[in-house]
């Protein structure tokens, strides 16, 4: 019940940021210089056949009426068809969705991998100390060295000195795993940089604040294991800010990884997405905006869920 | 303002002193000795760096240290300008979310909402479409990836004041709202949006050179560092330091914001995270 009461105003204020999310895309794609006769029928329209397209896509009613009749055919799962393949929009990212997945869920296994015990460490060591300041420069680094820069740094790296891992060449993990995994840890690794640097900043900040608390004194009083004090108490208390950063990361993995996809030939979202701006086919680009923010808004909203489920007090009006 | 700079350490001092370099650099840049950034066949095609030419020439002959020096000029200026004219709209729009509330909070909160959900370089590929690749859609872009920063914050900032004594004072005194919130607000949350023009400079510059290194940032001639950096990728292999050099100078400046922006946020909010030290 306490979550219930917690959670309905959250998937309310969802669905209204979701249903102004579509407005803008729509409204935004409305504006592309050049009706939809020129695109598709090219420069040398006649007025007849400009009429004729604008009341076979029904461009000839009032915007609102456009944009209900738009969102009425989202919701069946319609988001039209691309102008070059003519296969249905959807199918397309379906299709693509699973490699932007494993790359997503390989650079955010990296990022906690290389950020949480970073982030610990610079929380609870003395100032000075040799790890806090190995921390502190992943941290700048991580925060600052561009994903395209690092990507381009390692392609130079691994394409001059043929090491084990390969540049290019998607394979499908089913077909070949060591092949797929040869070719996506330097995408992955590219990405978790800056994953990296986020989680560490936020551990070390949230791990600096539960340590001022009375039960960290009193569990070293009490002459807990350092070890124990880190687990039961530190990182169970810091855990909120860092589902945050977390999600949002993850969120933004999922719909904005477009650069590294594009660099890597990675045949995700995002690459399909930016080749459909290349290719003027908009409805791609249209969809691929408004699924990368759906996905976005969707996973907040879980670890909105997360938070009330991992501590009792959210949503109890005690907080 | 020297206890300021007594309080920050030797790392935040360092980056404050390589963003005043390479401001410097790039504002002085072309009455500098480094060489003309336009000529063509100053040397042979993408020669490996050396004293003439120290970071290399591209694949027309053009020295590219001047370029680069160039390009950190445009990156910064497009960056700066697009991140102070948010700054100045998401400040007055969290303002009068905070201080009216009601309708005009509902609508400016969801308002950051909606455009916080919008990936940074898919709502890049969207305004490309609609408006064209350029510096106008770059500046578009970065307003709708920092905008909602700015609004969020300045938002509960002026929450926190808007009940507090000298406010509620002045209301009573008869001051108008715009003249309670110019006079009476804004002096008090500046600390806080200039800690936020920090961050969305550095988030400025990484997007500027994002929609530049793929091609939707501003046209040729125009050069920003990503620019730069997207001409040689084509070279990658065998002409390595085009790539490296841009990158490195990119890098190096989006960390000395980085570095300068922790240590104006010590400095203004000594008390945000540093409880224990």
């Amino acid at each position: 019940m306490r979550i219930l009461l917690y959670f309905l105003p959250k998937l309310i204020f969802a669905s209204i940021t979701m249903l102004g999310v579509s407005a803008l895309v729509f409204l935004a794609l409305r504006m592309i210089p050049g009706g939809y006769a020129d695109v598709l029928l090219g420069p040398f329209v006649t007025p007849e056949a400009r009429e004729a397209i604008a009341v076979r896509y029904g461009l000839d009613q009032p915007l609102l009426v456009q944009y209900l009749n738009w969102l009425g055919a989202l919701f069946q799962g319609d988001m039209g068809v691309s102008m070059v393949t003519r296969a249905p929009v959807l199918d397309e990212f379906l299709r693509r969705a699973p490699v932007t997945l494993e790359l997503a869920l390989l650079a955010l296994a990296f990022a906690l991998a290389g950020g949480l015990p970073l982030g610990i460490l610079a929380g609870i060591a003395p100032p000075g100390h040799r790890g806090g300041i190995l921390a502190r420069l992943v941290g700048a680094l991580g925060a600052s060295v561009p994903d395209f820069v690092l990507g381009s740094l390692l392609i130079f790296v691994f394409s001059v000195w043929s090491l084990w891992l390969r540049v290019g060449g998607y394979v499908s993990p089913i077909e070949d795993p060591v092949g797929n995994l040869r070719t996506m840890l330097l995408p992955a690794l590219t990405l978790s940089l800056f994953g990296i640097a986020l989680v560490l900043r936020t551990t070390r900040d949230a791990v600096l604040r539960v340590m001022t608390e009375g039960y960290i004194t009193t569990a070293l009083a009490r002459g807990e294991r350092p070890f124990d004090i880190i687990r039961l108490h530190v990182l169970r208390n810091s855990a909120i800010p860092i589902i945050t950063v977390v999600t949002t990361y993850f969120g933004f993995l999922l719909g904005g990884a477009v650069v590294v996809e594009v660099l890597f030939s990675i045949p995700g979202i995002g690459f399909f997405i930016f080749s459909g701006l290349e290719n003027r086919d908009y409805a791609i680009v249209q969809a691929g905006v408004l699924i990368a923010a759906a996905v976005f808004i969707s996973i907040n909203m879980l670890a909105d869920l997360a938070y009330a489920l991992i501590d009792p007090r959210v949503g109890s009006g005690r907080h | 303002m020297f206890s300021i700079f007594g309080r920050i350490d030797r790392l935040s001092r360092f980056g404050f002193g390589l963003l005043v370099f390479l401001i410097l650099l790039g504002l002085i840049g072309p009455y500098l000795p480094l060489g003309d950034p336009m000529r063509i066949g100053a040397g042979p095609r993408l020669s490996s760096p050396s004293w003439l030419f120290p970071f290399g020439t591209d694949e027309l002959g053009r020295s590219f240290l001047p370029r680069v020096v160039d390009g950190i000029r445009a990156t910064f200026l497009l960056s700066a300008v697009a991140v102070i004219i948010t700054a100045i709209i998401g400040t007055l729009l969290g303002m009068v979310a905070g201080f009216f509330g009601g309708v005009a909070d509902q609508v400016v909160a969801r308002g950051a909402d909606i455009l916080f959900s919008f990936p940074a370089i898919l709502a890049g590929l969207l305004i490309a479409a609609v408006m064209g690749p350029g510096q106008i859609s770059a500046i578009a872009v970065i307003s709708v990836a920092t905008l909602p920063l700015f609004i969020r914050v300045v938002r509960s900032v002026t929450l926190g004041l808007a009940s507090r004594g000298f406010i509620v004072a002045a209301q009573v005194a008869g001051a108008s709202p715009w003249r309670v919130m110019i006079v009476h607000i804004l002096p008090n949350i500046i600390g806080a949006v200039i800690v936020q023009l920090t961050y969305a400079l550095s988030i400025g510059m990484i997007i500027e050179s994002a929609l530049s290194f793929l091609g939707l940032g501003g046209q040729a001639p125009y050069a920003s560092l990503g620019s730069l950096l997207r001409q040689g990728s084509a070279y990658l292999t065998f002409a390595p330091w085009l790539v490296l050099s841009s990158g490195a100078v990119l890098s190096a400046a989006i960390m000395a914001v980085n570095l300068t922006g922790d240590a104006v946020r010590d400095a203004l909010e000594p008390l945000k995270g540093r409880s224990l030290t």
